[in-house]
């Protein structure tokens, strides 16, 4: 009996302490800026848990932000702030950039207006910008990103008027006096003001233990003339698909390098549709390769590559491999890295310059020595070039990134892609391809015609583009049978022939740690200050209380008596 | 800190009752059993009360007033009137004078009204972080509460206990005991047909405790004068 007894007011109690955790005024969904580290020289923001007043970027110069968590709307963003703030090491409570609504890939049912599209564009320097600083710093605070909606709209004005009402007149009136009631004035109303406060309950960020990254191949073979000895020479089209951002959760890449991918499995399609009738087989086999590790010095593509046989490495003819192809106008650029005066890429490059005239495109060549012993690879093609294979990057970048740039950033939004450019890049390569293959140099016939059975698919381009802009894809944070390469590789097998994944450990140069989600808790909260005050207002309206129920009922006498009965008793006693 | 809210809330919610058994002569008398009786008679009609209204009453999709079900909730709540009756003659007290014995019974069936309505909500409301106004009006409302039930029950008293009444006064006092009776269901109407806010509720509340405390005052302190 005592025991189920114990056990309810157990029960009682833990029930009672469940309910005081669930009841904030909004709720929004963050997301974490990135933490890594490489070669041990940590990276990114370093802490997940936040608990803390949230202030605006309205506070008064020289106050002490080491408790507060500054919320910053990027459409209001003072890049100087942050910088002073993030390379002097001022202390901070933590940070919460917010972005625009349209920004979010989640929602769906958002129409975009031309005037919006612009502003995008205005702000997507501006988030270059933010993202590089962020990216190469070291953050000893939280430092979140989370969505613009009516909630947070609300709950930031009212910060905003709390720091405006905060902030001390500049102008004092001179005399004491006026300046003592100012200050009981002011710390009246200022315990009276409602605070904002945010939480969020985040476990410890922990290192991502041997991160995989995952290559997938798909083989075309061509038609091998029979009683023919020979290997067959290989064209490869590489393309890798995994991105690196400022916040991994919202790191979609549209353009760095889903546009990539979208293309790939395009060209894949067309071939596996011509190869399928063995009259148009060509007699060159096609290897597409859909390689991870891309931020990080094409990481995946060397293991690829240095998991190839001999006979295969010797085989192929040429690789392109494709960065970027879905926001250009009128130009792309092939990078190389062997010398422009180099026959095979003499061939290559005049065979593309061909079908670019005729698509009334421009192309440009741009030659970038590799330097063995630097460990930095800019394109994917050097991984090529390090094993002696001709390569070619195609891209609309015309300089070589930095490290950890352009890699599908916050910015990197599918309003910025155009699905046409990826379109005309699709043929470009697929043309030139196919005039190399059948030997058509030149002539003025067109394999991929539009309105033939061969054409490109604009409807195709676009769903897998639409998809690619909705999953974030940074490497350490895919699993080994994420659904995501899975159905890439699912993709590639409905038009190759044979479809090989690999998996390998990234480098140990890079080590990332996890907790990029997580959900903010806004409340609104009273000051220590009210809650003494309004102790102090009961206090006195008891006392006034009971001395006046004792004088109404007792008579003043009693009242009186009370305070003298201690003294009246001594004499008593005495 | 937010526990120290709590705490204060409920100060402001149960502080006056046990300021009010302090000060009054209520304590030098001993009628801590009276109070005690009153509580459980409140509980046992709260119950009664319970299941009639799930019984008769409709469950309403929309928070609008509707005068049918109004006019049923302002009959069941009649069965607050019998259970004060019970326990202002039902119950055998002890010997302690009619003056004291109003202030007891409606002291204790304050106290369990306050304790029943208002102790939950605080205790899972008020210790969140979230700051709402709410806990402080609900205090007021119990402080009101506490004036009101004791009015009651001092009219209560002067209907069934004082048997020589002035003939002139019978019908104000049925009619001031009619009025405090049916409170609940005026605040109820001002909430939900006038569609009134939390705060001016509790002001009216106030004001018509007060009120009706004074008027209570005079007319019993009137029905005291022929017999002394």
């Amino acid at each position: 009996m005592l025991d189920s007894m114990y056990s309810m007011i157990a029960l009682v109690f833990i029930l009672v302490a469940c309910v005081e955790l669930c009841d904030a005024a909004t709720v929004v969904d963050v997301y974490r800026l990135i933490q890594y580290d490489i070669s041990g020289v940590p990276f990114g923001s370093r802490l997940a848990t936040l608990n803390h007043h949230a202030g605006s970027l309205h506070f008064t110069p020289g106050a002490d932000l080491s408790r507060t968590v500054v919320i910053i709307p990027i459409r209001e963003l003072n890049i100087t702030f942050v910088k002073e703030y993030i390379t002097q090491r001022k202390p901070l409570g933590g940070l919460l950039f917010l972005l625009p609504q349209i920004f979010d890939f989640e929602d769906r049912g958002a129409t975009v207006s031309e005037d919006q599209v612009h502003e995008k564009g205005l702000m997507k320097t501006v988030l270059a910008e933010l993202e590089k600083l962020l990216i190469h710093a070291n953050i000893p605070y939280p430092v979140y990103f989370a969505f613009e909606n009516d909630d947070i709209d609300t709950v930031l004005s009212d910060i905003k008027r709390n720091d405006a009402t905060g902030q001390p007149a500049t102008a004092t009136t001179g005399g004491s006096i006026d300046r003592v009631s100012w200050c009981i004035l002011s710390v009246v109303c200022k315990s009276k003001s409602i605070e904002i406060q945010v939480v969020v309950s985040a476990p410890e960020p922990k290192r991502i233990a041997s991160p995989t990254i995952t290559n997938i191949q798909g083989w075309l073979p061509g038609l091998k003339a029979d009683g023919d000895p020979n290997q067959l020479p290989t064209i490869a089209i590489v393309v890798s698909y995994d991105t690196f951002g400022t916040a991994p959760a919202l790191s979609v890449g549209t353009d760095s390098n889903g546009s990539g991918v979208v293309a790939l499995l395009e060209i894949a399609r067309l071939f596996s549709l011509l190869y399928s009738n063995p009259k148009t087989r060509g007699r060159y086999n096609l290897l597409f390769g859909l390689t991870s590790g891309g931020p990080y010095n094409y990481n995946g593509t060397q293991k690829w590559l240095r998991s190839f046989d001999q006979r295969l490495r010797e085989s192929i003819d040429y690789a392109i491999c494709l960065n970027s192809i879905g926001s250009w106008d009128n130009e792309l650029w092939i990078h190389v890295s062997k010398p422009p005066e180099n026959a095979y890429i003499k061939q290559i490059f005049e065979g593309f310059s061909n079908v670019a005239k005729e698509l009334g495109l421009e192309i440009g060549l741009k030659h970038k020595k590799i330097n063995i012993s630097n460990p930095r690879v800019a394109w994917e093609h050097e991984q090529f070039s390090r094993l002696r294979i001709t390569a070619a990057t195609l891209s609309e970048l015309s300089v070589a990134p930095d490290i950890l740039e352009s890699t599908g950033g916050l910015s990197d939004n599918r309003y910025f892609v155009n699905e046409t450019a990826i379109v005309r890049s699709i043929k470009l390569v697929a043309e030139s391809i196919a005039r190399h293959i059948y030997s058509h140099q030149g002539e003025n016939i067109k394999v991929f015609a539009d309105d033939s059975s061969l054409a490109v698919n604009p409807s195709y381009v676009k769903s897998w583009l639409d998809l690619l802009s909705q999953t974030p894809r940074v490497a350490p944070f895919l699993s080994k049978n994420d659904p995501f390469v899975m159905a890439l590789k699912k993709e590639l097998e409905d038009h190759a022939h044979e479809v090989n994944v690999q998996h390998e450990a990234l480098d140990g140069m890079f080590t990332f740690y996890d907790s990029t989600k997580a959900k903010l808790n806004i409340y609104q909260v009273a000051s220590v200050t009210f809650d003494l005050l309004l102790l102090l207002v009961l206090g006195s309206y008891l006392i006034v209380l009971f001395s006046f129920l004792v004088i109404t009922t007792r008579g003043l006498d009693d009242l009186i008596s009370l305070f003298r009965r201690p003294t009246s008793r001594k004499v008593k006693t005495a | 800190m937010t526990l120290f809210h709590f705490f204060n809330c409920a100060i402001l919610t149960f502080g006056p009752h046990a300021v009010y058994y302090s000060a009054t002569p209520l304590s030098e008398y001993d009628t801590l059993g009276t109070s005690i009786k009153a509580a459980l008679v409140y509980l046992g009609t709260a119950l009664v009360k319970l299941v009639c209204l799930a019984t008769f009453l409709k469950v309403s999709e929309n928070d609008s007033f509707d005068p049918y079900q109004e006019l049923l909730k302002a009959l069941i709540g009649f069965i607050d009137v019998a259970g004060l009756y019970f326990a202002l003659t039902q119950l055998t007290h002890r010997n302690i004078s009619q003056n004291h014995k109003f202030q007891a019974v409606g002291l204790g069936w304050a106290f369990a009204d306050s304790v029943l309505h208002r102790l939950a909500p605080l205790w899972v409301g008020a210790r969140g972080l979230e700051f709402t106004w709410d806990y402080i009006l609900q205090g007021l409302e119990a402080n009101a509460n506490l004036v009101l039930s004791i009015s009651l029950a001092a009219l209560g008293s002067l209907m069934w206990l004082r048997k020589n009444k002035p003939k002139t006064l019978i019908p104000i006092i049925y009619a001031c005991a009619g009025i405090v009776a049916t409170m609940p269901s005026i605040t109820s109407y001002l909430r939900r047909g006038l569609g009134w806010h939390l705060p001016k509720v509790v002001g009216f509340e106030l004001f018509t405790s007060l009120m009706m405390a004074f008027i209570s005052w005079q007319l019993f302190s009137a029905c005291q004068r022929p017999s002394s």
